[in-house]
């Protein structure tokens, strides 16, 4: 990257296609004062690392930037479990200040099964339907490979069908049935 | 099905396309814009001193930020100097020992035996140490940061692994001893699975 001119402008194309995802990214998994910190941290690596960014795969990169830097975010402040903790009772106490909870009442059975699965596996369907990545892109998120995404993937995706399942089993007659059962089919 | 799936769980996305974001035209967006591309744009070396933390970046965050890509405060700072939470870095030895003697066949059984177990974030390379920024303990310690020494070049450190600036790892240490043999390397799905497993996390 050579002159200053071409690294405001290159940075100015960057900023403007990660900066409305990155945010989104960013809400699902963390508080908006969180949100805020980690998206300067991200545009400033950004800018800081211009030529390291990869030109076919710039939002996942950031996305990447984005998991680690929250990731030390919380660590530094030693609450990562305790806020983990309060976001989910917050959303538990507070369902209407949250969107996510007006959308878990649609579909309780789908945010239970969701909940019981491992963080990883968890992270990793998250990125696959909200972020809308494909496994060559989440493996970029998470710094692994594109066959090894695919597998989790397909293995979470698994374990996601099978806690439905279970959950329609143990409640007879419960309202889920109907969807869990299309899901099968 | 799969598509079913995903619509499915894309409808839990407490984001989706129709909830606004902040616009990049409002003022604050631009003065934090601004305000980064006035910043020298250096990488700066893990020798030279940490750059100066923005206006915009107060607290937590401009730790945070320090730590993710300002470099080796272990090896500059050292552990009086250090900003993140957690006290002094650990130091681990890697690499002191016969490679080929300390390789047991891998199961989750035998990594929940390491007494010492983390994620980390290589935040610095400098000659035979890296600096990992701890991502997560999983077992046994909660230093912010973990410094591994080799002491012949870092080739010989976790077989087969270069460390990567930016590249999260997994470690384990035995007496204080990272242990390479299938029980260290970098983080993927899979390995971060089975430490999840074996620790509990």
């Amino acid at each position: 990257m050579s002159s200053e001119t071409e690294r405001r402008e290159r940075f100015e194309a960057i900023a403007t296609e990660v900066y409305d995802p990155l945010q989104r990214y960013l809400r699902r998994r963390a508080t908006a004062e969180e949100s805020g910190d980690v998206l300067s941290d991200v545009l400033f690596t950004v800018w800081r690392r211009l030529d390291d960014v990869p030109r076919d795969a710039v939002l996942p990169w950031c996305y990447g930037v984005a998991r680690r830097s929250l990731s030390n975010h919380r660590r530094a402040a030693q609450r990562h479990l305790r806020l983990v903790q309060r976001l989910e009772s917050e959303r538990e106490r507070a369902p209407s200040e949250n969107p996510a909870d007006v959308l878990h009442d649609q579909d309780p059975d789908l945010a239970v099964a969701l909940a019981g699965l491992p963080p990883a596996d968890r992270e990793i369907l998250r990125l696959w339907a909200w972020e809308q990545l494909e496994p060559r892109e989440i493996a970029q998120v998470l710094g692994s490979t594109a066959n090894a995404v695919s597998l989790r993937l397909s293995r979470a995706r698994k374990k996601l069908a099978e806690s439905l399942t279970r959950q329609d089993d143990s409640i007879p007659g419960h309202k889920g049935d109907e969807r869990a059962e299309e899901q099968q089919r | 099905m799969t598509d079913q799936l995903r619509k499915r769980l894309a409808r839990l996305d407490p984001m989706p396309p129709g909830v606004p974001t902040e616009s990049m035209t409002t003022e604050s967006s631009q003065n934090l814009l601004e305000d980064i591309m006035t910043t020298p744009a250096t990488e700066q070396p893990a020798s030279q001193p940490e750059p100066k933390p923005n206006r915009w970046l107060v607290g937590a965050a401009a730790a945070a930020l320090v730590v993710a890509v300002g470099g080796a405060i272990a090896l500059t700072g050292g552990p009086s100097g250090d900003p993140v939470a957690g006290g002094p870095p650990l130091v681990l030895e890697a690499g002191g020992e016969d490679v080929t003697a300390s390789c047991i066949m891998f199961s989750v059984e035998e990594l929940a035996r390491a007494p010492l177990a983390f994620e980390g974030t290589v935040a610095a390379v400098e000659g035979e140490s890296v600096t990992l920024t701890v991502d997560e303990w999983f077992k046994g310690g909660d230093a912010g940061q973990v410094v591994l020494n080799a002491p012949q070049g870092m080739e010989a450190l976790i077989a087969g692994f270069p460390f990567e600036v930016g590249t999260q790892y997994l470690i384990t240490a035995y007496d204080g001893n990272v242990n390479y043999c299938g029980f260290s390397g970098p983080s993927t799905p899979e390995f971060r699975a089975a430490f999840e497993q074996a620790f509990g996390g």
